[in-house]
Order: C-alpha cells, then structure tokens, then sequence
C-alpha cells in the first residue's frame, strides 16, 4: 500500500542515536514496478516503475537513480515530463583510446566508475530533473511521484533468459527467465535506488502468457486474466520495507508444489520436475522449526517461496520472501552424495532470509554482520543436523580455506573504514582490486569474506557464549520487525538495517561484555595468525617449556597477543592451560600433573572423561605427555605448525575424541613414514566409531606413507585386505559383495578407499598391477541390482581411482602416440572408460557424473603421454546444450591443455566462449579455471603472453564485461595473474618511442610482435606513466590514414590535451547511427569519475613509477581545473519528442554503441 | 422394408464396400424412392457408426468365405436382430430405411441388449448365483431407467409382427484339450467320482544329471560378464551407427566413443532417474518401505486432494502460521495464494458504455 498519506515533516530524519543517515536528499517509501510485457523470443521486458519519494531538503532539483541496460523512454515527476541524464561510466572504465595497461590503473579507475554511480553515495546513472514548475511543491517537502517507462532488450545481466530451442509454445518449452547477479544488481533490470539501505514497499505486477507463473516477492494477492484470456497478471504486495536489491523475479512454466507441512511455503519447479522437487523440499519444514526456534521469532515474511531455475548464476540466491536455487540441486531419494549439499543450501538460504533478506544492511562495511550471523546460524543447522563431527569438521575446513588463502593473497578485511579516502590509508594495498564496493571485489575474496565473516561470529560466540549470542540476534529481529509494522513511519525503517556499530552494541547491551580487542583483531584488520610451535620436557622440574613463536611479517599475517588454550593430555589426564601470549614471551612453563614413572595398569583419562587402556610402550620413558594441542577449541583464527613426537601424534590420532584432532595428526604423520604410523592409520580405518571424513583421510594419507616406505612395506598393498574384508565376499575375496549403500559411512568409504589405493607406487614409480587388477575387478563386478540407492558417484569414483593409477607414460624420443605402442595396462583402463562413457549417452547417470569423471580421466591419460594430446573431444562436450557439470569438466581440461600446450588456439578459443556464452556461471567459471591453471604467470617467458592478448584481455575488464560484476572482477583476477599488477612485460619498452596508428585494422608496430590473426585490436602501447591514451584527443575524426609521430613532450604536457579535450566538446553531437563507424575513435567523457579516478590514480602510483611522478602531479591538478569548468547538462527537450527513436541517449544499448556515454551532450557552462 | 436384409454372403459384401468407401450409399437402396419426411437418414451419424462397423467386423470379414462356425453364429445373430430393426421400423411406419440407418440401429440394439446381459450378469453374482433370474433382469432395466411397467403392454400390443427364429447354425465347438501319454488309473482308494488324473507329464519327474549352477561366486562372475558383454556390444553397435570420436587420429574403431550431442534441455536428463532406475527403486521400496516414504505419500495425498476444494475456505490464511511441524494430518483445506482461481478480468468497457 502506497503510504501517500505520510506527512513530509515526518520525514526530517532525527539524528537519533542509531544513526543511520542518508546519502540521499530525499526518502524513498514505496516503489510500483510493472512489467507488463515479457518476450521470450525477443528475450525483451517492456514495463514502468513508479517511486514514491518525500524530499527532504528543500532544494532538491536532482534525483538520482539506479538503472543499468533499461532503455528509458520516458520520465514523468508527479504527471509532469521530466528532463533526465543517463551516465554510466562503468559501461567502459579505461577509455578507448588509452594506451595505460597498467592494473593499478583500471583498479583505481574502476573503483572510481563505480563510486560514481554507487547508490550508497547517493550516487546513480539516471540523474532526473525535476521539472521546475514542482520546485515549489518540493520546497514544502511534498510527495514527489516519479514513473520512468523503460524497456530492456536482450538483457546480458540481471534478468537471464533461458530458452531452449525446441518446438513448441514458451511455456511447452520451459522457457524461463530470472533475476540474478552479485550483491545490488537489481539496478540491471528496472530503475530503483539500488542499494541496500534504501527501504521501501513494493507492488509488484508481472503480466506473463497464461501458461506461465510469475514469483516475486511479497504476497501473491491476485490473479487477473487480460480481457483477451491468453495472459494473466500477477499482483504482489510486499509490506515489508524492503530494499531494491532484496527483489526478485522468476518467471516460467513452474509446477506448483504446495509444502505439506507449511502452506503458506511454495516450491517451484520447471516442468516434469516435480517428483524430484517433492522430494528435495520435504525437509525444509525442520529447517524453518530449526531457525525459528533458536532465534525464538517466527520467519519474518507471510510466505516464502523457493523456485528452482535452470542456468543458475549462483546455487542459492536469497531474496525477501524467496529463494532461486539452481535446479541441479533436485534429486530423487535415490541420491545420496547430493542429498545433504542440497540440505545445506537449503539451510543457507534460509539463514539468509532471516539476515540479509529482512534485516539488511547500513553500507557495504557492514556486510560481515550479516554473512557472519547467517553464517554462523547456517552453522547451529548443521551442527544440530549433521552432529557436532560434522560441525567441527566443517569449521577446520573452513578455517583452513582462510588461513591459506590470507597467507596467499594477504589479508581478508571484514570491516573496511574509507576515511577521507586517501590512498594512502588504503587498508587493501596487498591486493590488486578495491575492497571499497562488492562490485570491485574478486569473487574468490568475496567468497572468503563470508567465511571469515561467519569464523568470526563464531569467536565472538565463543567470548560471550550462545544465549548471548542468540539474544543479540532475537533483540535485532525483533528491533526490525516492530520498525517494519511501522506501515507509515518510514523514518523508523532504518531499524531494519544493521550497521557494525550497532551490533556491537547490542552485544554490549546483552551480553556486558566489551569484546572491543576482538573487533580490532578480527574484524577491523585482516590478516591471521600463524604460529610455530615446538617444546621440551624438563624431567627435573616435571615442567613442560613450550615454545611458541608467530610470523607476523609475512603477508596475510598479523600478532596475535591475548590469551591462548594448550591442552596437555598426560598419563594422568587432560589438563587444560591458558597461556598468555604477550609480546616478547615466546616461553611459556607449564607443570605436568603426572610422574613419568607410570603404572601400566591404570587406565587413562581423556578429555571427555572416558578412561581407555593405552600401548604406552611407544612412550618415552621418562616424559608423562601422550600428546599437545595448541588451540583446540580454534578461537583464533591461526595456522599452528606444531612439533611433537611422531608417537604423540599416532597418539593423538587414536585416542583423542576430537575430529579436528585426529585430521590434525593425520596430516602431521604424512612426515613420518613408520610402521607405526601405518598400524595407527589401518586402526582408524577399521574403527567404525570413527568419524568417516577422518577415516576418508586417513586412506589418503596411508597410501602417502605407503609411498614413501615403498622398499621396506611387507604384505599386500595398503587398504587391500581392509576393503577385501569390509566389502568383498567372504568366500571369493576378489568380488566385491553387491552394493548395499544403507549405511553411509561405509559407503564413503567404499568409495574413497579405491581411489586412495590407486596412488600407490611401487619402487619403480609405477601403480602396482595387483591395485589395478583389483579395481578393474571392482567395476566389473559391481552389482547395483539389489540397491536402494543409486551407485552413479561410486562408478565415477572408480573412475577417477583409474585415473589416479596413470603414470608418466615411458616415451622413447618422444614418439607419437599411437594405438600400437598403448601400455597394456592404459588399454585396459580405456576400456573402461569407452565403455562407460558410451554407456552413459544410453543410460545417463544424475548429473552426469560418470561422463564428468570420464573426461578428467582422457585429460589424465593424455597429459601423461598415453593418448595424443588433443582438446577436440573436450571442446564438443563444453558445447552448450550440454550439461553444466560436463561442460565444466570439459573446459577444465581445454584450460589445462592450453597450459600444458601453449596453445594459442585454445586460448582463443576459451577467451571467445568467455564472452559469448549463454550461460553466466559457465563465463564465469572459465575466468575462475584459466586464473586458478593459468597459461602462463607473471613472472614467466611464454609464446602466448604478447601485446594482442594484453589487448584482448584489458578489453575484457575494461568494456567486455560491464553487464556483469562478476565477470568483470573475474577478468580482473585473470589480468593480475596473467600480467601482474604493473604493466604486462610482453609489451616493447616505453623507451623505443611511440608510433601511433589512428587508422583501425592495421598494423603499427613491427609485425613480428603482433600475429596477423589478431590484428584488428591492436593497440599501440606507451609509458605507464604518461597518460598516452589521451593522445588519441589529439585527432579522434580524422581521418588520418598516416601514422604519426607524437612527440612525447607533447603527450605530457597536459595543457595541450586540456585545450584539445575542450575544442572536441564544442563539437556538435551527433547521432549515434552516424558514429558507428568511429565507434573506436569516440571519446566518453563522464567529467565526474574521470577527474576522480584521474586523481586517485596519480596517487596510487607512486611506489611503482617513481619516474613519472612528477608529469603526475601536474596533470592532477590540471584534471581539478578540468573538472570545475565542465557540467554534464542534457538538452532533453529534443530528445523528448522522439522517445522511442534508437539513439535515445538514455538507453543503456544506444550508450554502448556510441560508447560509454560520452555521446551525452556536454556543454560549457559558465564557471 | 423387412425383407431388406441382404443374404449373408451380400451384406459382408455390402460391409466391405462400405468401409472402403463410406460416404456414398449403396445404389440398391436408393431405388426405393419413399416420401422424403419418412426416409430414415442420418448422415454422419450414420457414416461414422457404419466406419466404426466397419471397423469392428474387420478381422472377420478378413477372410471371405465364413465358413467359420462361430462366424456364422455371430451373422446369425447379427441378422436377427438387424430383421427385428427392420420390423421396428416398418411398424414404426418407415417404408424404406438406408442401410447405414439400419446398421446404426443394429449396432445400439445390440449394445442394449449386451449391456442388459453384463448388468445381469453383474446383479446375479452379486447375490452368488450363477444363473441370472427374471429379478435380475427386471433391476437391470430399471437401473437401466426402463419403465418396466410398460414392458407387458408393449408385448401384447396388436401390430406387433412375430419374426421366426433364427435358423440355428452349428453351435462353436470347443476342440478337444490336447492330452499326451496315458492318464493314470485311480488307485483303489479314490473313489472314481473323482477327477481323473492329469496328464502325466504335468507330474512326472524327469531326473536331471547336471546340477544347475548354485555357486555363488561362478552366478557373479557369469552376470558380471553376460552385462559386461552387452553393454560393450550394445555401446559397439550404436558408436557403429552413428557418429562417433576418437582418441587416436589414426584409429577411430578400437575406442569409439559415441560423439557427444547437445541436449535442447541438458537438466532433465541429467536429473530424472531413468526408466531402469525407477523400476529399482519401486522394488527396492517395496521391500523395505520406511517411515518417511510413508509420510511423504500422506503428504502428497494431502497437496493433491485439496487442490481443487480450497476456495470455499479463506479463513486458512490466518492459521497456517500456527502450522509448521504440526503433523497436519487432521488438516484438510490449504489456501495458497497460487492455487486460487485465476479471476476474469474486470470489464470496464461495459462500464463505460452503460
């Protein structure tokens, strides 16, 4: 319901003491958005928007807004046409022209393009003039009412379309389209204010073919047929102020699936689905009871809807009142591999409805409040689900994914604090993106922020303790659902925001407690710990002397001093001690309570109270300690190298309780290649009390020992006679029995064991025949008749264990690979993998994970010199149309081959499927694959780092991908470990001169160092320094078809440039149809972020260029000058009277032919 | 109009040109030129029955010469009751009819009849007898919505004509079951009212000299190998038929792989379980059917049966909040808000007009 009756004075934000102030000068309550037109074929959406907004100055004559691709035609404030701008400067960050390749620069640049537009900063790409005979109105704070028609035509991010091309109607088809993208993308696909702060209510309205649904956000109040019956508009009313990022839409044929236990949830899904989609959604209800219980407040929406699409950009996507999964996580009761990622997704989701969704955030610094709290209540789930094993399992997990990639990429910050935007502050100077906005962030960081942000909470619920840390969290709950009842006082909408601030304290509040140095560790400063560890036993004084030294000058590191958990398990007993780590102690004593003097009967007490007879004849005698373990619990966010005994490992291993203790020591007995190890290792294998992911490790880590104990190892190959006895028949050991997958535990281990065993080697580095016999035998005998479960991952295990047993083919002067010289035993296992991969065209496997595990083997045999290395295979099941998992495996494997080949081709190839994908996760994923097994690296020679693909790719970031953040960030990861932060080494040295070509499509620069194929990017390339790109003022339309000799003085002295830049801007526009052909030659000029990132460049480069620090100081303040005198200002009036004409200048479409906005009419105005 | 039944040999003739060419009636009839009102015609009614007709006694009319006995019955019979239309019709005051007409007719006639008889039928074994009775007969007509009141003056009516009854070809014999070998006489102590003994070999035991294989290890290696062999022939032959890959360039038929093709809807294959696997899980599932199957079935009955029967029920809303976990198995209406009924939309232009 539109609050029209809200009174403006209302509206005067108190400076209350929560704090929240809006960048905006006026306050948005209610937005309508209508979508009165969906063409599936076309793949174009046609509707308006309708924002209600109160002002809140007096003098507000400019509203900006959010809107990305929407061709806007019209603009109306309160039934008055309105004059408006559209301005994207991230359509094309770096301009055309510029000769800068230098990653310092783009970063710099892009994270400028984005502050301008970043709504967070009240900032936008529509800029609406309020047409002046309302300036009274809004001088007495008056509603304004603001309806922009716009349309969207084959949209490339934001809204994705999925249609597959077969006969039939849309709907016959299961032709669906969705919302999607990374953090506030909503701005893709109609125009709102798009940030998270910015709440309103919403009326939704989706007109879709009769055959279709529409699922949106909010409550589905009515259905209503057109007059002519073919179509059917749906009608949602979200009550709940909202932000314009939290909203949402899937549109498609959906079955409809009513849950049975809560009917105000609804579960969709794409046609034939929905036995799969039955069965996956009838556990959802425990999750609710779950969440609901803990918080004790009930699910803050009147409905939750979960739609499960095709093509999905991410698996789980959590928006108000509604979840997008990806349709592969459906399955049938027969999956069981699948069953709980998809439980967990589930989960997540849902966590995320409660803190992100409903409770939203202040600004972008406060994102780890919610990642951390759903995070962490995704954890409570999986412990009460899953069991406290699995828990503590997946927090090491967890924990050590973001120690490693720290100790990589240096630190993860969760609470970024921008003041006064001076580089020199910048806290994320390590890497090679800014962490000021999400849209600047690579996607792995991203990733990795969620997960520290959830580690975190975790520290802190270990500091105040749960009820606390629950009563937070209700206390927050309850805060915004009493602000979002509140239908008419906007004002107290921002209670529905959480800020860092806040948090903290409510957690004050609650709790009492000042968790203040655990903030500034964790959270307002990246970086873990890293501690080495290592002690001795003073028999005298019965005194342990523990060593603990930290690293805390690497990158990624940081001190840590405070308080520190040692449990000592001695013969008497565990004994817990907290050390204090302070600055220079390094030594830390602490008394034993045992003498070392033992009494052989006396069972010994462990942690949790148990008492367990015990071998101690691997002791040594005179020390009381079985085994040390330094920060058990993991309440600091640290990597512990730690040394000890090997006995006190396999100790540790055997009778600690704790998971996370035994995954601790079977790592650590890697090193230590005994007897003794391996009979430590077998026992836990064959202990079914044991966690199953332990005993999953420890086959790994068998098979490593194995390994190196390959001369002196008696009896058959390790694990063989274990699995013989645990799955094989009892009377003919050599078949396995027929599967039977009721308990799970064993059939994980049934499955890994294989694969572990094919590792071993024998003393000539080969996979001994009598292990390859043994799984060959495996598939063949493998009978899954009588099972209730589907055996398709144990098959693809058995596949990938075939291809664990490939060695290095023995090549003799490197001979072609043909059939003839096959090894034997490689015959054998193509077999296999012919058989099966046929097998599977017949008689698919879920998710095609027989095929998928196919694939990696041919890569396999191929790069170990079996089969003729070749990527043809790979790249007709990377195709689309195939499945996504496939097609991921497949490419893979192309990236690999580009690798280890070189292959330009390939490169090529993978590089053009980047950008014409369909599918957005598949785009995605290839940037993800070629940055994690990059063709080359920064520091290395390679035929295929030269100027044409430094070209290419800087293309890519800079205008390729500006449809999606992802994409961009992910190019951006690629460029860094590629080329480095500094310009790529591949390019001809600045001091040779500079040779500029301004005719297109030929070749400048000596043509050895640019291949043919390619030329028609080149781009000559200058001093990183000296800001060539602006060279191309110098004679953009001309059409010169000379080359030119630019004198570098000239390039430098900015005066000229600034003369030059103000002569072009007195030009008449002209049309953009006629400047397609000097599409390249156009020059955007967005005054705003240019003279930002101008500025902000020029600073940031001062480590790098010393050289050309000077030229940079000048021109920055010549770009100050720059900036005052020129004003965007739109002569509206002309365009107006054609809305409909293709060069509306407000069309995200007509902007990118005419090249980044630079087409808008820019006039001198009075300074 | 009685005597129009052709002889046998002509109407499955007639039959037969009819089917081939049905819309255009034969000539003969059209000779008899009766007041117009009077002739029965039916059109396409006619036509379509006589089709179905047509259709129905195509496996017999198969062979020309029915010489069948149990051919000949069934035209007997078909005869009779195509006289009794005849008669029908005459004494309803037709002069002539048109063939289809009749065979239309026919056709209802003795799927009345038919349907009396199975009623009967059903009634009489309802009551565990075997032999229908006159009160069978008489509940079947009602049931039927048949005054049977009306039936005895129907019956004694003046005009009506008496037609003779069929000429009884031979009745259908049923052959003799085959028996093989000497059917064993009764011991003395069976009384010899008793069945006679089955053929022999129905019992007799022939003795085996080879143990069929039972050990377990030869069953496994035996199914292992017989599937192995399939699945590499079957893989074989549809690589041989279709495209395929290779991964040597000089060798395409040691490892042919079948070449990979694109699916318009990658996900359903690679997401529904297959036919075979279905079949499995329905095997498997029934021997040990477990708890939550059980519920989830209740559930499903539950979002089906209800679907249709939710509007009547608005109030639901506010309770289901109160919902989850409660095992609602008491509950019966659901209202979702994409269930309801798809409303029409408002007509504005009436409005307006008016």
């Amino acid at each position: 319901m539109p609050p029209t009756g809200l009174e403006p004075t209302r509206m005067n934000r108190k400076k209350g003491d929560k704090g929240f102030e809006s960048p905006r000068p006026y306050k948005l309550t209610h937005q309508v958005v209508c979508i009165n037109n969906i063409n599936f074929q076309r793949k174009s959406v046609v509707g308006f928007v309708e924002l209600t907004i109160f002002p809140t100055v007096t003098n507000l004559n400019r509203i900006k807004l959010n809107s990305k691709q929407c061709r806007i035609y019209r603009v109306r404030v309160n039934d008055l046409e309105a004059a408006f701008i559209y301005n994207d400067p991230t359509l094309e960050v770096c301009h055309n022209e510029s000769k800068q390749r230098n990653l310092n620069y783009f970063s710099n640049a892009y994270a400028a393009a984005v502050s301008a537009v970043d709504p967070d900063a009240g900032n936008g790409e529509l800029c609406i003039k309020v047409p002046s005979e309302l300036w009274k109105h809004v001088d007495e704070l008056k509603v304004l009412k603001i309806h922009i028609n716009f349309s969207l035509d084959q949209p490339k991010g934001g809204l994705h379309f999925v249609v597959p091309s077969i006969e039939g109607s849309m709907a016959e088809r299961g032709a669906h389209v969705f919302s999607c993208g990374y953090q506030n993308s909503t701005r893709f696909w109609f125009p709102c204010v798009d940030s998270y702060s910015e709440l309103c209510t919403w009326k939704l309205e989706f007109t879709v073919d009769a055959a279709m649904v529409a699922v949106s956000n909010g409550d589905l109040v009515e259905t209503v047929y057109t007059h002519d019956m073919r179509k059917k508009t749906f009608h949602y009313m979200l009550t709940i102020p909202t932000a314009a990022s939290n909203i949402s839409l899937a549109i498609g044929p959906f079955e409809i699936l009513v849950d049975p236990y809560m009917h105000e949830v609804t579960h969709f899904c794409l046609p034939q689905l929905l036995p799969l989609l039955k069965h996956t959604t009838s556990y959802l209800h425990e999750v609710f009871e779950f969440y609901e219980e803990i918080l004790t407040c009930r699910y803050p929406y009147s409905c939750f809807k979960t739609v499960f699409i095709d093509e999905a950009y991410v698996e789980v996507a959590a928006y108000a009142s509604m979840s997008i999964f990806s349709t592969n996580l459906l399955h049938s009761a027969m999956i069981i591999d699948e069953t709980p990622l998809t439980r967990r997704c589930l989960a997540q989701s849902l966590a995320q409805q409660f803190f992100g969704c409903f409770i939203s955030r202040m600004s972008w610094s406060d994102e780890w409040v919610l990642k951390g709290i759903s995070g962490y209540i995704y954890g409570l789930w999986m412990k009460k689900t899953f069991g406290v094993n699995e828990y503590r399992h997946w927090i090491k997990e967890e924990l050590d994914r973001i120690v490693a990639y720290e100790l990589k990429t240096g630190g993860v910050l969760l609470h970024p604090i921008f003041g006064g935007g001076k580089e020199k502050d910048n806290p994320a100077s390590h890497l090679h993106f800014s962490i000021k906005h999400p849209h600047t962030l690579s996607w792995e960081y991203y990733t990795m922020f969620q997960c520290k942000a959830h580690l975190v909470m975790r520290l802190i619920e270990n500091r105040i303790s749960m009820e606390f840390m629950l009563q937070v969290f209700n206390k927050l709950l309850s805060l915004a659902s009493t602000a979002s009842s509140q239908k008419f006082q906007s004002h107290m909408w921002s209670q529905m925001l959480v800020s860092t601030s806040g948090f903290l304290k409510s957690i004050s509040n609650v709790s009492g407690k000042d968790i203040q140095p655990l903030i500034k560790q964790w959270v307002d400063q990246s970086g873990v710990v890293k501690f080495y560890g290592s002690f001795a036993f003073n028999r005298k004084r019965n005194v342990l002397e523990l060593e603990i030294k930290q690293d805390y000058t690497s990158p990624g590191t940081q001190k840590y001093v405070g308080p520190l958990k040692v449990t000592v398990q001695e013969l008497d007993g565990s004994f817990n001690h907290t050390l204090q780590i302070e600055e220079n102690s390094l030594k830390h004593d602490i008394p034993c309570h045992s003498k070392s003097r033992r009494n052989k009967k006396k069972k010994i007490p462990l942690m949790n109270g148990e008492e367990v007879d015990m071998d101690l004849s691997a002791m040594d005698a005179d020390s009381p300690l079985l085994w040390i373990r330094i920060d058990p619990d993991m309440s600091v966010l640290r990597k512990v190298e730690f040394e000890q005994a090997d006995f006190m490992w396999q100790y540790q291993l055997r009778y600690e309780r704790d998971v996370v203790a035994q995954q601790e020591s079977i790592l650590a007995l890697e090193k230590f290649p005994t007897p003794a190890s391996r009979l430590a290792l077998t026992d836990i294998l064959e202990q079914e009390q044991c966690f199953y992911r332990v005993r999953m490790s420890a086959c790994f880590c068998l098979a490593k020992i194995a390994n190196s104990m390959v001369s002196t190892w008696t009896g058959p190959p390790a694990m063989k006679s274990l699995f013989t006895r645990m799955f094989c028949c009892k009377t003919c050991p050599n078949i396995v029995k027929t599967n039977n997958f009721m308990s799970f535990q064993s059939y994980f281990l049934q499955k890994t064991m294989p694969v572990a065993m094919a590792l071993l080697r024998d003393v000539h580095n080969l996979c001994p025949k009598e292990v390859l016999t043994f799984i060959l035998d495996l598939i063949k005998y493998n009978d899954n008749r009588k099972n209730k479960f589907s055996d398709n991952y144990y098959r693809a295990e058995m596949i990938d264990a075939l291809a664990n047993s490939v060695t290095p083919a023995v090549s003799v002067n490197n001979e072609v690979r043909t059939l003839d010289n096959l090894n034997p035993d490689v015959r054998l296992i193509l077999e296999e993998i012919t058989r099966f991969l046929n097998m599977e065209k017949l008689l698919p496997s879920y998710r095609h994970t027989i095929t998928v595990s196919c694939l990696r083997a041919i890569r396999v045999l191929q790069k170990n010199g079996h089969v003729p290395s070749d990527p043809a295979l790979f790249k007709s099941y990377a195709e689309y149309g195939h499945f996504v998992d496939i097609r991921i495996a497949a490419l893979e494997a192309v990236v690999d081959y580009t690798k280890v080949d070189r292959s330009y081709e390939e490169l090529q190839w993978l590089l053009n499927m980047i950008q014409t994908d369909p599918v957005p996760y598949v785009r995605h994923k290839i940037l993800n694959m070629l940055t994690k097994n990059p063709p080359f690296t920064k520091n290395m020679e390679s035929p295929l780092c030269n100027e044409a693909l430094v070209d290419q790719l800087w293309k890519l970031m800079n205008s390729g991908t500006s449809h999606d953040w992802r994409l961009r960030c992910g190019a951006v990861d690629l460029y860094f470990t590629l080329f480095g932060l500094s310009r790529p080494s591949c390019l001809p040295l600045p001091e040779l001169g500079l040779v500029l070509n301004l005719k297109e499509k030929k070749a400048v620069l000596n043509p050895t160092i640019i291949p043919e194929a390619i030329a028609g990017t080149q781009e000559t390339t200058s001093n990183p320094g000296s800001h060539a790109q602006l060279v191309a003022f110098q004679n953009p339309f001309s059409n010169s078809q000379d080359e030119e000799e630019i004198d570098m003085d000239t390039v430098h002295d900015s005066q000229a440039f600034i003369s030059h830049h103000l002569n072009m801007l007195e030009r008449p526009s002209t049309p953009g149809k006629e400047q397609a052909p000097l599409e390249m030659s156009m020059h955007p000029v967005a005054a705003a972020p240019l003279s930002v990132f101008a500025k902000e460049s020029a600073s940031s480069k001062h480590s790098e260029h010393h050289h050309h620090h000077h030229h940079e100081h000048k021109k920055k303040k010549k770009k100050h000058k720059h900036k005052h005198k020129h004003k965007h200002k739109h002569d509206s009036k002309d365009k107006d009277k054609e809305p409909f004409a293709f060069s509306s200048p407000a069309s995200g479409r007509c902007m990118r032919q005419q090249n980044g906005g630079g087409c808008l009419v820019i006039q001198k105005t009075q300074q | 109009m009685v005597t129009c039944a052709p002889p046998p040999s002509e109407a499955s003739e007639n039959r037969e040109e009819r089917a081939r060419a049905p819309p255009t009636p034969p000539r003969d009839y059209k000779s008899h030129r009766a007041p117009r009102s009077r002739t029965l015609r039916q059109g396409k009614m006619a036509d379509t029955a006589a089709a179905a007709g047509a259709g129905g006694s195509g496996t017999r009319s198969g062979s020309k010469q029915s010489t069948n006995p149990a051919d000949n019955y069934h035209l007997a019979r078909r005869r009779t009751l195509q006289v009794v239309v005849s008669s029908l019709l005459t004494e309803a005051g037709f002069e002539s009819a048109e063939k289809a007409s009749v065979e239309t007719l026919t056709e209802m006639l003795q799927s009345y009849i038919s349907e009396i008889g199975r009623s009967a039928k059903s009634y009489c074994e309802h009551t565990a007898r075997t032999q229908p009775t006159l009160s069978d007969i008489v509940v079947t007509l009602v049931e039927m919505g048949f005054n049977v009141d009306t039936l005895p003056a129907y019956a004694k009516r003046s005009q009506r004509m008496v037609i003779t009854a069929p000429p009884v070809t031979n009745q259908p014999v049923t052959p003799k079951a085959l028996t093989a070998g000497q059917n064993r006489p009764h011991p003395p102590h069976i009384p010899s009212h008793f069945p006679e003994f089955p053929d022999p070999h129905t019992y007799i035991k022939t003795p085996t000299y080879r143990e069929p294989v039972s050990d377990y290890q030869v069953l496994r290696e035996k199914a292992a190998s017989q599937r192995r062999d399939v699945e590499r022939a079957l893989t074989r032959f549809m690589a041989k038929t279709g495209e395929t890959q290779s991964l040597f360039k000089d060798d395409v038929s040691t490892f042919p792989l079948i070449a990979a093709r694109p699916f318009t809807i990658p996900y359903l294959t690679a997401l529904l379980p297959s036919e075979l696997e279905m079949q499995q899980m329905e095997e498997t599932d029934s021997s040990e059917q477990d708890e939550q199957t059980d519920t989830e079935n209740l559930a499903l009955h539950i979002s089906t049966d209800d679907s249709g029967a939710e509007k009547e029920n608005a109030s639901v809303l506010q309770q289901a909040p109160s919902l989850p976990g409660s095992r609602n198995g008491e509950e019966n209406v659901i209202d979702n808000p994409y269930l309801r009924p798809v409303k029409k939309p408002k007509i504005r232009r009436k409005k307006s007009l008016s």
